[in-house]
């Protein structure tokens, strides 16, 4: 379906504007990607609809888990959340409100669940990106450091180091950084996003939440910068024996330029392929240090969805995360085509 | 917005950057470090004086809304049981219906006619006189939109009519005579406020709220939680600090640690493990009090929907009640309170744990104790023998083999599980344990796909509801749907006897109703009440007096039938600024600032090189 869409737009671009066919194939191959997105996220739809329906549990029960409600009052309930619907007529009234923006009304919060992931949203990006960037120059600053010394005591601790990291558990870590620094040491907070009840505006609060954000950071980064170092030295490993760098080193170049100006850049090509595959990622593991620090972002948000099951707010989330995950692959896709000219020819 | 604000301070360092990091890092360190260092000094200070006057507690459990005609879950409801009251209360000596919005009430012979009035000088926390007329428009405002019904609407379908005949008096008309009070639990609100709301189903009442209780919510978000103040006009005198603030923890060992830090006060729901590393710290008092919750292991005796048809999948040799007698005797209670317990809780016997005394079980002597020969007497007696394996055949010549369900959520269930199945091999059970997901198990549970499972039930101080959900009338619809019954069990006699009761005015005879239809329940050896767990607390005994609990004797601060505990909070008389000590500790300053530089530092070392490797290429 996507590819006739993308030929039949190209047809007139082609012979109206003249474009040499580089430009042409350039954007057959957006058109073909940004297709493979759509569908996918098609799916996501569907599937964000109907797979979270297999989850046991009745929301209205859990809703009035051990409290005092009357048969009554659960019909209300059922009636208000549109559960006594058809499935199909729920699965249309969801369709309809997802072209118009919304996603439904959280069962257990009350509130449209649009409202509650914009609330939200901001945090959890502000913690991953931080923690994203973070992670991204320190893997691949370590990664090539060890690459080209690979096999020195600085490979080996470095690459060690990380590969434990990652082996951790995210969930223990952070209670350990969390009994460590927070309720041990006291030098940071023990969770949350600010002091609660805070007043502070400006340069204090900023404070206060770099305060709140350094050990969930720290988790996150530390169970996650293994990777880019892991790739990024693996690929310059690759790069290192190529004949381009003995001429570079032949021109007299100092082996710190042969590395940065000619290894590194060919390195980093399927790199910059994983960061963007796994900054998708990224924001789904929030969902654990999230829960751990208190953070109120998306991830306890899904966290809560899910334990209820509260079915419109689950739905919103998947959406979101997965729409994430689809956009940076599309990303990763355009961005590869850009830094490698060899895929622009063809 | 902080995401910008963040980026624009590390973009500032930028520009000061030179080649090396070394120097880049000893330049930042030179402009930020000095701010760094003021700013939480001045903030320490303020959070210093605040500490002492406002009471931080965890908010731990999710807030659905603060609108009291929507809220139903626990934590909105704790909160909002601080900022307004019903016609009556509990008291926090034992429980016991005292008055709280209405000064008194009466009831007429027949138990249709409940008079309420009101005391004349009350006034609401916004200065509003408070009047019969605020509770006949909530109660009617309930009655006439089904939207309104969404948290209480189950309180009033017995109320026929409301009306407020003066500004002081108020009259509840029922359609059948009722024991339980028709005006406690449910929240009246200041009708001058909510009948100007557009719709009040929709109105979030999450800031400046206006309230009777002793606290009235100033602003809830998710992000900074819950702050309330003291209401100044609360009837029974303003509280002694200025107000509430709910820090937003999302489990458990977070809080500790904010307890520990002065993050928080004070706690509750801690694990016996929390609790007794708490027990050994200076400045915090642990409270270990009785509990309003019984833990038991409900044994499948035949599911049947409401129209009497089987349902589920439960063992069938369990409707043997001699079966289901030997299983409660081989179960030893008292060890699974002392080892998965650590014995931080009461020994149980019927439902209505012992925080109720007028309704509670007071017994030492259970006809069905732990006793393993026996069980393997009666066993033998009705019929089944023993296998070669050690595993007894049912009455039609099967093995007894039988599942016990648990929550994976509860760690204690699997513990239980692990000390009853050897229990059970012993007179010849054999049992396999499976622990699922809540919601799972609620299913399960109500379809009747167990054979066995661990139950809990939260008791509310009027028994009426618990024993309700044992009528053979509260029994599920064939898909699930409907009524739920606490053990999938009913019996005429048990109905009579809940029938009389929810009519019988007269207390004492009403609490020996209620107590002979616990050992109905006892008898038919269907809801194995193990024990009532204590509620687990601590709280920061540097910075507020003990606190009023509930019972008096032994009974928890947070989580009562009340305000009270919350309420008579007190710091105490000099409040050194412990948690501002904490805040100024030069490692908290110096880390967080030692973070920010790196990742300065790292993004702009290679800002620098990118910068150096362009100039390259251009030469």
């Amino acid at each position: 379906m996507s590819n006739a869409l993308s030929t039949q737009d190209l047809v007139p671009g082609d012979h109206g504007t003249d474009e040499p066919p580089r430009a042409s194939s350039w954007l057959k191959y957006t058109a073909m990607k940004a297709g493979g997105a759509l569908i996918s996220l098609i799916m996501v739809v569907l599937l964000g609809f109907f797979a979270f329906r297999i989850l046991p549990g009745d929301p209205v029960r859990s809703l009035a888990d051990g409290r005092r409600v009357s048969v009554e009052q659960m019909d209300i309930l059922r009636e208000q959340l549109g559960l006594n619907d058809p499935l199909l007529a729920q699965f249309w009234r969801y369709l309809t409100e997802l072209f118009q923006g919304q996603l439904g009304y959280s069962y257990t919060y009350n509130e449209p669940v649009v409202n509650l992931i914009a609330t939200r949203i901001g945090p959890t990006v502000l913690l991953t990106g931080t923690a994203a960037i973070i992670s991204v120059v320190l893997g691949l600053w370590l990664g090539q450091r060890a690459a080209w010394r690979r096999g020195s005591l600085f490979d080996k601790t470095q690459t060690g180091l990380a590969l434990v990291f990652w082996s951790v558990p995210t969930f223990w870590l952070g209670l350990l950084l969390l009994l460590l620094f927070g309720g041990g040491l006291q030098w940071f907070p023990t969770g949350g996003l600010v002091t609660a009840g805070t007043t502070e505006t400006g340069l204090p609060l900023i404070w206060d939440v770099i305060r709140h954000m350094t050990l969930p950071v720290i988790t996150m980064v530390a169970v996650v910068y293994a990777q880019y170092l892991m790739v990024m030295r693996a690929s310059l490993l690759e790069e290192m024996t190529s004949d381009y760098l003995m001429t570079a080193r032949a021109k007299g170049l100092r082996e710190d330029e042969v590395r940065t100006k000619h290894a590194v850049p060919n390195a980093l090509l399927p790199t910059v392929t994983l960061i963007f595959l796994t900054l998708g990622g990224l924001v789904g593991g929030a969902v654990t240090v999230e829960t751990v620090f208190s953070w109120p972002g998306l991830g306890y948000l899904t966290f809560q969805a899910l334990s209820a099951p509260d079915f419109p707010l689950l739905q919103g989330t998947f959406v979101v995360f997965s729409s994430i995950v689809i956009l940076m692959n599309f990303f990763a896709d355009l961005l590869y085509r850009v830094l490698d000219p060899r895929l622009r020819a063809a | 917005m902080t995401s910008t604000r963040t980026s624009t301070q590390t973009g500032e360092r930028k520009i000061p950057l030179a080649r090396k990091i070394g120097a880049l890092l000893t330049a930042a360190a030179i402009g930020l470090v000095p701010g760094g260092l003021v700013i939480p000094a001045a903030s320490a200070t303020e959070t210093g004086t605040e500490s002492g006057t406002t009471l931080k507690l965890p908010l731990t459990g999710d807030i659905d809304s603060l609108n009291p005609f929507i809220a139903i879950l626990a934590t909105s409801t704790n909160i909002l049981g601080l900022q307004y009251e019903g016609l009556v209360g509990y008291s926090a000596e034992n429980n016991e219906v005292i008055p709280e919005m209405a000064e008194s009430w009466e009831t007429s012979e027949d138990g249709i006619t409940w008079t309420f009035t009101f005391a004349e000088d009350r006034v609401w926390s916004d200065g509003e006189p408070l009047t019969a007329n605020d509770a006949a428009w909530t109660f009617q405002a309930i009655q006439e939109n089904d939207a309104l019904k969404q948290a209480n609407g189950s309180l009033l379908e017995n109320v026929a009519s409301v009306e407020a005949t003066d500004d002081y008096t108020l009259v509840l008309t029922l359609n059948e005579a009722q024991a339980p009070n028709p005006g406690s639990v449910l929240p009246v609100v200041p009708e001058h406020v909510w009948s100007e709301v557009e719709d009040p189903a929709t109105f979030e009442n999450a800031s400046d709220a206006v309230g009777s209780g002793p606290f009235t919510v100033v602003d809830y978000n998710p992000t900074s939680g819950v702050t309330m103040k003291a209401n100044p006009n609360y009837w029974q005198g303003e509280a002694k600090i200025d107000g509430v603030t709910y820090v937003p923890y999302r489990n458990g060992d977070a809080a500790v640690q904010a307890l520990l830090t002065g993050e928080i006060d004070m706690i509750n729901g801690l694990t016996p493990a929390q609790f007794q590393a708490l027990e050994q710290e200076e400045n915090i008092t642990t409270n270990s009090g009785a509990g309003r919750r019984y833990q038991a292991m409900n044994i499948n005796s035949g599911t049947k929907d409401v129209d009497g048809n089987d349902m589920g999948n439960g063992n069938p040799a369990l409707q043997d009640v001699e079966l289901r007698k030997a299983i409660v005797m081989a179960i030893d209670s008292n060890t699974l309170l002392e080892r998965v317990l650590e014995g931080l809780g009461t020994p149980a016997t019927g439902e209505i744990p012992a925080v109720y005394p007028l309704y509670h079980w007071d017994t030492e002597e259970l006809p069905y104790a732990y006793d393993p020969e026996e069980s393997n007497r009666i066993l033998d007696e009705a019929g089944y023998e023993m296998g070669d394996d050690g595993v007894r055949l049912d009455l039609e010549g099967n093995p007894l083999e039988l599942r016990l369900m648990g929550r994976n959520s509860d760690p204690t269930h699997q513990q239980m599980a692990d000390f009853i199945i050897p229990w059970l091999a012993e007179i010849g059970i054999s049992v396999t344990s499976e622990m699922k997901a809540p919601a799972q198990v609620n299913d399960d549970s109500i379809l009747g796909n167990y054979d066995m499972y661990f139950t809990g039930w939260g008791i509310g101080p009027d028994p009426d509801f618990q024993m309700s959900i044992n009528q053979c009338s509260s029994r599920p619809n064939a898909d699930g749907t409907g009524a739920t019954n606490e053990s999938n069990w009913c019996s005429p006699e048990f109905d009579a006897i809940y029938a009389a009761q929810h009519t019988e005015l007269d207390q004492e005879r009403r609490s020996e109703l209620v107590v002979d239809a616990q050992k109905l329940i006892y008898d038919a050896a269907v809801n194995n009440v193990l024990y009532y767990a204590d509620a687990l607390e601590a709280y920061r005994s540097d910075r507020f007096e003990p606190f009023v609990t509930q019972p008096t004797e032994g009974g928890v601060i947070l989580g009562q039938n009340g305000p009270w505990g919350i309420y008579s909070a007190t710091p105490v008389s000099s409040v050194d600024a412990e948690g501002a000590t904490a805040t100024t500790n030069p490692a908290a300053v110096i880390l967080p600032i030692v973070g920010v530089l790196l990742v300065g530092g790292l993004v702009a070392f290679f800002l620098v090189k990118r910068r150096r490797s362009t100039a390259d290429e251009r030469e």
